[in-house]
């Protein structure tokens, strides 16, 4: 059964047209990564999901329909978020940015400072004074706080250094062994690790859907994703 | 397309009217006090839709507009009375004045975009009032304002047996003014002022300087209400800080509200009948007809403002566009209806 | 020396009174991206509440009264404020232009159904006996007036706080200042928050209305105008969204204000124009603010 179900997602933005009708849907329990070249609608189609951009088409969680529900509500029903460029409250302690997020009757800090044991020393510190792979911490931690049905994860190792890149890997291969993701990511040998599912986008639309194991062709991965397999 | 193909023989018909309606054997039309409020109220048209220029045109939310009607007005006056300048060259030294005024004020305002441009310009203009109203060097006689010397300024703008002739310089600054504005709108600058409107983000990606165009848009609409400001002087005869207001910025923006910001037939509609309406409301509002009513209704009745206001809220909230965007809505509704097969798109 | 003290603490009180207009101004705008007009009407509301409960309800000019009256006014102010929300800002949510419109509407409704009730001459609010009565401090006989404007202020300056720092609905405005689309996306219903901050708005402003019309000897329907000007002044140069930035910018413009006015006659309002202009060109995101708007 898929856990989310994504069908003719639109989205159109000052007269322009950013998504032109997405199909794909993500297995329950497992990662399905969304790939493609920069600008072809892969966060848009999170922020769809999300509500935060105005849609239409049909989204569903389970079995049930949140396409024209506030994005406050739909966070409520059980997606986790962990946005593009982190997005932390620059002004806020470590501790306030969590606890901002706490929804569920007992959030769940032990998952949260097993992976990042560091965020409970920095708790009083303002987020804004973080290294950027500290900010990732804080972005992901918060999404850990309450039970969620899925995990929307954008590009979480952007702009992070190489050492910081492993640590924030090794934290989402953790989370993805028993959750459900769907995660954009730019670093293949991520999505190789802990990716089931892979979703191709481009141009707003879905060109492609199938295994992991297509991102094993060269071929493939060169001309969906412009880059070579060696590469990554 | 939405404009109707007569509508420019109708707009000279108009205007022929207008021109002849001192010389029409009506009595209402030959009284002084008639063309005098129609005079005004023609000159609120052609400052909103300098206003509309800005706004409706430019995107650009400007609380501070009055200021550069205002400085039209006082340095004109300053300039006739002191130091004895002809009205033409006065016009002409209030002009460069508030081009001058409007290049300072619009660089240091045109830092800030939307929401805090209207607050900046907001303060700007409030600086002009207080600098009016506190009589700073003498200048400006404080809030009893500056009556013009009579003396100093051509014969046919003096005096009741005249106000024909003030109607019909009305006529010719609001023509003035809507040529300005219509070929403002309509050249390249123009459209680089509506994409300004619609995305600005498109405009720099296009390699254009959006504030150069935006400061371009501001001086123009304050050279323009600088001339209309010296208008204003001659057919009310004095100066008055009030031109300087914030009260008089949002008055203008009211009428633009009201008119419809998308045309400039409808800014300067909006300007003419908020103008009689502010005269007209206030003479009903107190024949005595409300004398019934608790005061508890009756009391906001009898404000003027109070109904504006209401029409105002009610426009913004449900029917964006005004007078004009409902005409269009009308017009395009009939035009479908007619052409019985839907439009194609393109 | 003593002429210099009143000066300052005269300045200091007048900053006090641009506070409690600005704070809510600030944080309206800060959270929810609305220019405010109506702002001026939260205060003209609050004030006539307070003189109306001081003349017709309550016509004992004791401290308690007065005491009272200021609380009432902030009541009306916070509640007015809310209606304004509910009726008309929240119908146009995200439409930033119009609700700056839709505010402007509303003042000039408010101002004349003030109008049309109370008249336009300024009614003269019953202030208690020790109103124009001065202290001293060193050599200087200070108004003690003034020294009410600081406290209140400062009253609603950790009222502010303590409801920004220590609570969930506090915790929810300071993220949202900073990030509003984000609040929405950890599950929050930032709607709460709107309703919260138009109240707390309302309520300073309306404290404020009711002590300036102690201050300026009366209440009339427009009085308000000048004071939302330096309001909005005072949250451009402060940094809109911040708090501690407002009461900065108050206390600044307050004082140089009143020392520019006794040096330099009539050039008060001058000084702080140009205080404006030089913030817009060297630190255009206000002094305590973070971001440029």
């Amino acid at each position: 059964m898929s856990a989310l179900l994504v069908s003719n997602l639109r989205v159109e933005i000052n007269g322009s047209q950013i998504l032109k009708g997405v199909n794909f849907d993500v297995r329950a329990n497992s990662v399905t990564a969304l790939l493609g070249r920069n600008g072809v609608g892969k966060s848009s189609t999170l922020k769809a999901i999300l509500g935060i951009y105005p849609h239409s088409g049909k989204v569903q969680l389970g079995e049930r329909d949140i396409t024209r529900e506030q994005t406050y509500r739909i966070v409520r029903s059980g997606i986790g978020y962990i946005p593009e460029d982190r997005e932390i409250f620059a002004s806020l302690t470590v501790k306030e940015n969590l606890s901002l997020a706490e929804l569920d009757e007992e959030p769940n800090y032990e998952l949260a400072y097993s992976l990042f044991p560091e965020l409970k020393e920095r708790a009083n510190q303002r987020a804004g004074t973080l290294s950027g792979g500290q900010q990732q911490m804080v972005a992901i931690a918060r999404a850990l706080l309450n039970k969620s049905e899925i995990l929307l994860v954008d590009e979480p190792t952007k702009g992070l250094a190489p050492r910081l890149v492993t640590e924030v890997a090794d934290a989402l291969a953790r989370i993805a062994s028993n959750a459900t993701m769907l995660i954009v990511e730019q670093n293949l040998a991520l999505v190789r690790r802990i990716a089931k599912d892979i979703v191709v986008m481009d141009q707003g639309t879905v060109v492609f859907s199938g295994g992991i194991e297509n991102l094993n062709d060269e071929e493939f991965v060169h001309r969906h994703l412009g880059v070579s397999v060696r590469g990554h | 397309m939405l404009r109707w193909k007569y509508s420019r023989q109708l707009l000279f018909s108009l205007l022929a009217f207008l021109v002849a309606i001192p010389l029409l054997p009506v009595d209402i039309f030959r009284s002084a006090g008639f063309q005098q409020t129609i005079a005004v109220a023609l000159l609120y048209g052609a400052l909103a839709l300098s206003y509309d220029l800005l706004f409706g045109y430019t995107g650009l939310l400007s609380f501070g507009h009055a200021l550069f009607f205002a400085s039209g007005a006082y340095v004109s006056v300053i300039l006739i009375n002191r130091a004895g300048w002809s009205l033409w060259m006065a016009t002409l030294g209030a002009l460069v004045f508030t081009i001058v005024l409007a290049l300072l004020v619009g660089s240091a305002a045109l830092r800030t975009t939307g929401i805090a441009f209207a607050m900046v310009t907001l303060a700007f203009g409030e600086a002009g009032h207080v600098i009016i109203n506190r009589n700073v060097g003498g200048w400006t006689n404080a809030e009893n304002g500056l009556p013009l010397n009579a003396d100093r300024i051509p014969s046919i703008f003096v005096g009741v047996a005249n106000t024909h002739y003030i109607f019909w310089l009305s006529i010719a600054i609001l023509v003035l003014t809507y040529a300005v504005v219509w070929w403002v709108t309509e050249s390249p600058a123009g459209r680089v002022f509506a994409a300004l409107r619609d995305n600005e983000t498109r405009v720099s990606v296009l390699g254009l300087n959006g504030s150069r165009f935006k400061l371009l848009s501001f001086t123009v609409a304050a050279a323009l209400a600088s001339i209309i400001g010296v208008g204003m002087l001659i057919a009310s005869g004095s100066a008055a800080p009030r031109y300087a207001e914030a009260n008089t910025t949002i008055a203008l923006l009211l009428m633009v509200i009201l008119g419809g910001a998308i045309s400039r037939w409808g800014a300067v509609l909006g300007g003419v009948i908020y103008s009689i309406a502010q005269t007209r409301l206030q003479d009903l509002t107190q024949s005595g007809f409300l004398d019934g009513l608790p005061k508890l209704i009756g009391g906001p009745l009898e404000e003027p403002v109070f109904i504006l206001g209401m029409i105002f809220i009610f426009i913004v909230m449900f029917s964006p566009g005004g007078i004009s965007g409902a005409y269009y809505r009308i017009r395009l509704r009939y035009l479908t209806n007619k052409s019985k097969t839907p439009p194609v798109k393109a | 020396m003593d002429t210099f003290l009143l000066i300052g603490i005269t300045g200091i009180g007048l900053g006090a009174l641009y506070f409690l207009v600005a704070c809510g101004l600030s944080l309206i705008y800060g959270l929810m991206g609305v220019l405010n007009f109506a702002h001026g009407a939260f205060l003209s509301v609050g004030a006539f509440a307070g003189y109306w409960f001081a003349v017709k309800l309550f016509p004992v000019t004791s401290n308690l009264s007065f005491a009272l009256s200021i609380l009432v006014g902030g009541i009306a102010g916070g509640l007015f404020a809310l209606l304004v929300e509910q009726l008309v800002i929240k119908r146009l949510y995200n439409r930033h232009i119009d609700q700056a419109l839709v505010t402007v509407g509303v003042s000039l409704v408010a101002a004349a159904m003030l109008g049309g009730w109370f008249g336009h001459d300024p009614l003269l609010l019953p202030t208690p006996t020790w109103w124009y009565n001065a202290i001293q401090i060193g050599d200087a006989f200070i108004p003690v007036d003034r020294l009410l404007y600081i406290g209140v202020s400062l009253l609603m300056l950790i009222l502010f706080f303590v409801i920004l720092r220590f609570t969930r609905i506090g915790l929810v405005i300071r993220a949202g200042v900073e990030n509003r689309t984000m609040v929405q996306a950890l599950g929050i219903n930032v709607k709460l928050a709107f309703s919260t901050v138009f109240f707390l708005g309302g309520l300073a402003a309306g404290v404020g209305g009711v002590l300036i019309a102690g201050y300026s000897g009366g209440v009339s329907p427009y009085f308000s105008g000048t004071w939302l000007i330096y309001g909005f002044i005072v949250v451009v140069v402060g940094g809109m969204g911040s708090l501690g930035g407002s009461a900065l910018a108050a206390l600044l413009i307050g004082i140089s204000r009143q020392y520019v006015n006794y040096y330099a006659p009539g050039l008060g309002d001058f000084v702080v124009v140009i205080l404006l202009a030089l913030v817009l060109i060297f630190r255009p995101q206000g002094l305590l603010g973070k971001v440029a708007h």
